[in-house]
């Protein structure tokens, strides 16, 4: 249609909705030069294990048509999104990046994704991921592993590593990530970007190969937090009485917010510059009117215990028939994980589950004090990929297990970089079901910070991709 | 954090879960993975043993006209 935006591989989705209503910009011209893009780089970041170009065309052409003809569907009608290669696309293979996977054809779409063609999205692939969602970066996988934009020496977190590589790579404006333990936030904080795991169940898993049932989240991830609540609100079915980014605009002015501090100061101790991030969080937090105040959780201990013997024991229930028969199909970090549901009691998983119940009374108790949550994210900045034992010595520490736990819809983003140039990130929390006031918060800090939508800090990561 | 030593033969576990050809290719993996369970568990708080665990049983009605 126009040459009048430029650097269209930055765009988010609502700057993109805004071109197109302008005639700016087409659907075939955004997604043309996106799969360009992603041509070129994607051979160093490993982000994408199915890119559908002939399918996303074919739905960018009659996007065009509709937009053109005043059908407008969706705020993301046109928009490009790609979709963590765990969620059943019709056609294509769902691997969940194994080998015991690859011949796995999809014989319909998950809801999600009927939801997303629904409003008129253009699925441009399938994304990497660790093993069935659980597994780590392994030479032993069928395809290459992730890496992260900001320097492809390191990891970009995971599971869900594709759905954060390719949003900061500036390969697609939008994607879905699953969560068990931390698989949105954990790609989102080190890749520098939005993921908000919602609240238990308020997606629809179906199609979705689980990794431990009553842990599992599906979510969506993006380059800013208007973004993320438009992607929800497709996820959801786009219900008109409803809009996630409600109150995206409210500002701070009111709000209390609970600081955990305990989580990175004394339960695990986290790297000194996250901490000094959170602090600076905190003092951005109060400027723009928020009230704070310390809470206290169980400790950070005590959820991740009772998270973990759920997760293994939910686990090896779907892997037991493989590992007797194909244990070797699996990558290594993979096969110890899943197997360790294996030396797991019965009476284990239900006393973990009564500790489930009163960990939800806790966090149900401090949100009657505060509106939402701030806990650290991640303790630590990505490790590099060829350093096996600081990955292993980083991979737990996290305060994303807990609200996998409890189920509070949890949202984490960048809070600043480190001395070597790698996203820090926070956490916020909020009340089950109030997604709104969640990302009211995200969007006040992101407002007052604009780490995450600084366009000059996107394009140091274009250079260093090359 | 302290580990605490597998509470039964790791081997004789995945053997009884029927996992002999794992044990035997993969050694290492099962003592590992047994290992880490084990870790996980000394933090698991004690609790009440008859509180109710999550999640709570619900069971739905049947939309009208379903019965036959």
């Amino acid at each position: 249609m126009s040459d009048q935006v430029s650097e269209l591989h930055w765009l988010t989705a609502a700057e993109i909705a805004a071109a197109y209503a302008a005639r700016r910009l087409s659907p075939v011209e955004l997604t043309q030069a996106l799969i360009a893009r992603i041509n070129a780089h994607d051979g160093r970041v490993a982000a994408f294990i199915k890119l559908d170009s002939e399918a996303a065309i074919d739905a960018a052409r009659q996007a065009e048509k509709d937009i053109i003809a005043g059908r407008t569907r969706s705020p993301l009608h046109g928009v490009p999104v790609a979709i963590k290669d765990i969620v059943d696309m019709v056609g294509l293979p769902t691997t969940c990046h194994s080998k015991i996977m690859l011949g796995n054809i999809a014989h319909a779409d998950a809801p999600v994704i009927s939801h997303l063609r629904a409003a008129g999205a253009i699925l441009l692939g399938k994304l990497s991921l660790h093993e069935f969602a659980f597994g780590g970066p392994s030479e032993e996988l069928p395809l290459p592993y992730a890496r992260n934009p900001w320097n492809t020496d390191h990891q970009p977190g995971g599971s869900s590593s594709g759905s954060g590589a390719a949003l900061a790579a500036g390969f697609v404006p939008l994607t879905v990530g699953t969560d068990t333990g931390g698989s949105i936030r954990g790609p989102a904080g080190l890749c520098g970007v939005v993921g908000l795991k919602p609240t238990y169940d308020l997606v629809s898993r179906h199609g979705v190969f689980p990794l431990a049932f009553t842990l599992d989240h599906v979510g969506p991830m993006a380059r800013s937090v208007a973004d993320t609540a438009v992607l929800l609100d497709a996820l959801t079915g786009n219900v008109p009485t409803r809009r996630f980014g409600a109150d995206l605009a409210r500002g701070l002015r009111g709000l209390r917010i609970g600081f955990v501090r305990h989580f990175h100061e004394t339960d695990m101790v986290a790297d000194a510059e996250v901490t000094a991030a959170l602090d600076e969080v905190a003092r951005v937090l109060k400027a723009e009117g928020a009230e704070l105040r310390d809470i206290r959780l169980p400790r950070l201990q005590q959820f991740t215990s009772a998270q973990r013997v759920i997760m293994h024991a939910e686990a090896w229930q779907v892997h037991a028939k493989w590992l007797r028969e194909r244990p070797g199909d699996y990558a290594k970090p993979t096969r110890r994980k899943v197997l360790s549901g294996a030396f797991l009691t019965a009476g284990e998983y239900v006393r973990a589950q009564q500790c489930r119940a009163w960990m939800i009374d806790a966090v149900n108790d401090a949100l009657r004090d505060v509106d939402v949550l701030m806990t650290v994210n991640g303790m630590d900045a990505a490790s590099r990929l060829d350093d096996a034992a600081d990955m292993a010595r980083t991979y737990p520490r996290q305060a994303r297990a807990p609200f996998n736990l409890t189920g509070h819809p949890a949202l984490a983003m960048m809070s600043g970089l480190s001395k070597s140039g790698l996203p820090l990130s926070v956490q916020f929390v909020g009340r089950a079901h109030d997604e709104v006031t969640l990302l009211r918060a995200a969007a006040a800090y992101e407002r007052a910070t604009n780490w995450a939508s600084n366009i000059h800090r996107w394009r140091e990561v274009t250079c260093r991709l090359g | 954090m302290a580990g605490q030593a597998p509470k039964l033969d790791a081997f004789a576990v995945a053997r009884a879960a029927g996992l002999e050809e794992l044990v035997n290719r993969f050694p290492d993996d099962v003592e590992a993975a047994a290992q880490a369970m084990a870790n996980d568990l000394v933090e698991l708080p004690e609790n009440d043993v008859a509180a109710e665990p999550w999640p709570p049983m619900h069971i739905r009605p049947m939309p009208t006209g379903s019965a036959k």
